[in-house]
């Protein structure tokens, strides 16, 4: 009871301001385009859609910047505790991620979803990253676990109790806490290669995933003495090289990728909100052709340098510069979105040829193991138009998750291709 | 378990062409031979007869659309409000004069102005507009109690409305179907405001027992030709409207 109350008190926070990241998600709103990601979860039997309801009502309270609702200041936006009905598991549909509006859904920003025994959680990327949506997927499974008799699953890792209060640490910005570098090191902006394909109609999300094994993988990257990330990141960067040929540009750009990296690796937080960054590993055609060889050399070597706590924490300090500027704060909230949504358009969307995010091998604990199959998940409908490439992996089973709103699957093709020539089984499955 | 024959990964039971080079998938031994296979496969654009479950959902999912019914309410209830209290005001307060026709009458405008935005959005735009002229030619006539006499609206105030509302549909038409840029939108403008000015004129012309003849707004509608003109020239040169697109780009 004392532990209930407890919870409500937390809970009674009046509202929380948007995280550094979560700012510019919102401004990039448009009627066709959301920044939503979906994280699924295929367990072994299929799904009772009434048990996994009555989960998702008992696991949200626990995540009080989940079951929230975003509204407009005059200077910023913030999240507000979300008191009304729903969110409502729904069948799951054949174009996930689809735009989520503000007013729409009882003001919810996340959905749920199942299909035979799939369960989605599609959230909208100001409420957290993929981390933090993955504690929601998989205490919410837990739970739905439990209610389904299973006994013996922990809570550990990303599953929470649901029981005990939320920690405060969970509900912070922690860019703030880490971003007290003494300087603010320039970022460099150039414009990348762009993938020009056939936009699909509105409620289109062309999807493509490849399965393979981690073992597999693993043994393909050991050869070109890389890890995997760095090898799909190079695997990608080649299909990007190899579409730029195909198209004959008279003028070759720069290709590179988009890559988030989770800073709880490097900076100690629980928070379950955004925090994450970018990095933009890539290699450059005008300076002479690349070997495949030499393509995993060069993001070997840019992750090596990139990634680590000291280069990391200049780069938030930069990020975070912009948001403390006394000027910038009293400006009217609709001019930052004009300014944000411009600088987005032109600089930051142009600075990458596609995005690619590894979750890497997921967690889950020892009692909920043999209840799941394997994980998918999405980086969403791209911005502009391109592919975005999402992988994740969980006991040998590697998932590399191709969405795109394009009619054109080239990037895709010569992907897949390279690894199947590589000697990797890769088995596809596809919405399209 | 097949393969597809360009890209050699395996697909799923249920593919029937491969997602990654739309390959067909083909097992001769379901056609019962290469010829029969062959034959069939100049039938098929896509369509195999596999009958694996896909594993993704079939249906295809919608938005969910804002609701702003409980918005509609309160707009309609302050409009209604305010007209029905000026009403009564004038009623059993401000005798006399029959001065809360004009807070009814705009009342009533307003309301059939906001109904596409907050009460029904699935209306016509074209519709829209046709209602809104029909309001504020009721608006005008509702007036003529309180001026005491007709002429003016009859001469003056609904062929306004109906001149306005028409170039309204006209110029919504162009913009909906005809190329829409910074260019084109110009030329629909100045069009519009050339003939706006022209069809005020006449009409004032014709109510004050006039000769019908241009005069100023003939200097409006040289103005807006020659500017007419000008876009025509820069939207049939390529290089003219790329170039005042870069200059004018925002």
């Amino acid at each position: 009871m004392a532990k209930k109350e407890n919870r409500e008190k937390t809970q009674r926070r009046e509202w929380y301001k948007l995280d550094l990241s979560a700012i510019v998600y919102p401004t990039l709103q448009r009627r066709d385009f959301s920044s939503v990601y979906r994280l699924s979860v295929l367990l072994k039997e299929e799904i009772k859609p009434e048990v996994l309801q009555q989960a998702l009502d008992m696991t949200l309270p626990r995540f009080p910047t989940y079951k929230a609702a975003i509204r407009k200041g005059l200077f910023w936006r913030y999240l507000e505790p979300n008191d009304r009905p729903g969110p409502f598991v729904q069948e799951d549909v054949r174009n996930p991620c689809q735009p989520m509006y503000f007013k729409a859904n009882n003001r919810y920003l996340i959905r749920v979803y199942y299909f035979r025994n799939r369960i989605s959680l599609e959230a909208h990327h100001s409420l957290g990253d993929g981390t933090g949506g993955m504690c929601v997927l998989l205490t919410m499974t837990a739970t739905y676990l439990r209610l389904l008799g299973v006994s013996g699953i922990q809570n550990e890792g990303f599953v929470l109790d649901i029981d005990s209060e939320p920690d405060e640490e969970e509900l912070e910005d922690a860019y703030m806490r880490y971003a007290n570098a003494k300087v603010c090191p320039p970022r460099l902006e150039e414009k990348t290669f762009r993938v020009r394909g056939t936009a699909e109609p509105f409620y289109t999300l062309n999807i493509i995933d490849g399965i393979m094994s981690v073992s597999e993988v693993m043994a393909v990257a050991k050869n070109y003495h890389a890890t995997i990330t760095e090898y799909l990141n190079a695997v990608l960067l080649y299909a990007l090289l190899l579409k730029q040929q195909e198209d004959k540009r008279i003028q070759p750009r720069p290709v590179k990728i988009a890559m988030p990296v989770n800073l709880r690796r490097f900076f100690p937080s629980i928070t379950l909100r955004n925090f994450i960054t970018m990095i933009y590993p890539g290699v450059d055609p005008r300076l002479g052709e690349y070997s495949f060889e030499e393509i995993v050399e060069q993001v070997h070597n840019y992750m090596r340098y990139h990634l680590n706590e000291k280069l990391l924490r200049g780069d938030i300090t930069t990020n975070a510069a912009t948001q403390r500027n006394p000027f910038i704060r009293v400006v009217p909230l609709f001019v930052k979105d004009y300014v944000v949504k411009l600088f987005y358009t032109k600089v930051q969307d142009r600075n990458s040829s596609a995005g690619l995010t590894n979750m890497g091998a997921l967690k889950v604990p020892q009692g909920m193991k043999p209840y799941i199959e394997r994980f998918d998940i999405y980086m969403g409908q791209p911005f502009s138009r391109r592919t975005n490439c999402a992988i994740v992996s969980f006991g040998d089973i590697l998932t590399v998750n191709f969405a795109s709103s394009i009619i054109e699957a080239d990037v895709e093709r010569y992907f897949f291709r390279k690894l199947v020539r590589d000697g990797i089984h890769v088995k596809i499955e596809s919405n399209r | 378990m097949s393969y597809c024959v360009n890209c050699g990964v395996e697909l799923d039971a249920s593919a029937k062409d491969c997602p990654l080079c739309n390959t067909p998938v083909l097992n001769p031994k379901e056609y019962g031979g290469y010829a029969a296979m062959a034959a069939r496969l100049s039938q098929l654009s896509g369509k195999g007869t596999r009958e694996a479950e896909s594993p993704f959902p079939k249906d295809k999912g919608q938005v969910e659309t804002v609701n702003r019914k409980d918005l509609g309410i309160l707009l309609s209830m302050v409009v209604l409000a305010t007209g029905a209290t000026c009403g009564v005001l004038n009623a059993f307060v401000f005798q006399g004069v029959l001065w809360s026709l004009t807070v009814i009458g705009a009342c009533v405008v307003l309301w059939v102005i906001m109904i596409p935005a907050v009460i029904y959005k699935g209306q016509p735009v074209y519709v829209s507009l046709m209602y809104d002229g029909v309001a504020v030619g009721i608006y005008l006539y509702m007036l003529t109690y309180l001026t005491g006499s007709k002429d003016w609206v009859w001469g003056l105030g609904i062929p306004i409305t109906l001149l306005v509302t028409v170039i309204a549909e006209l110029m919504t038409l162009c913009v909906r179907k005809l190329p829409r840029s910074f260019l084109t939108v110009s030329l629909y403008l100045f069009t519009a405001l050339g003939l706006l000015c022209m069809g005020l004129e006449m009409l004032i012309d014709r109510y004050l027992g006039h000769e019908i003849a241009l005069s100023w707004s003939a200097v409006v509608l040289t103005v807006c030709v020659i500017l007419d003109i000008a876009l025509i020239t820069m939207l049939s040169r390529r290089h003219l409207r790329e170039e005042v697109r870069r200059r004018l780009h925002f």
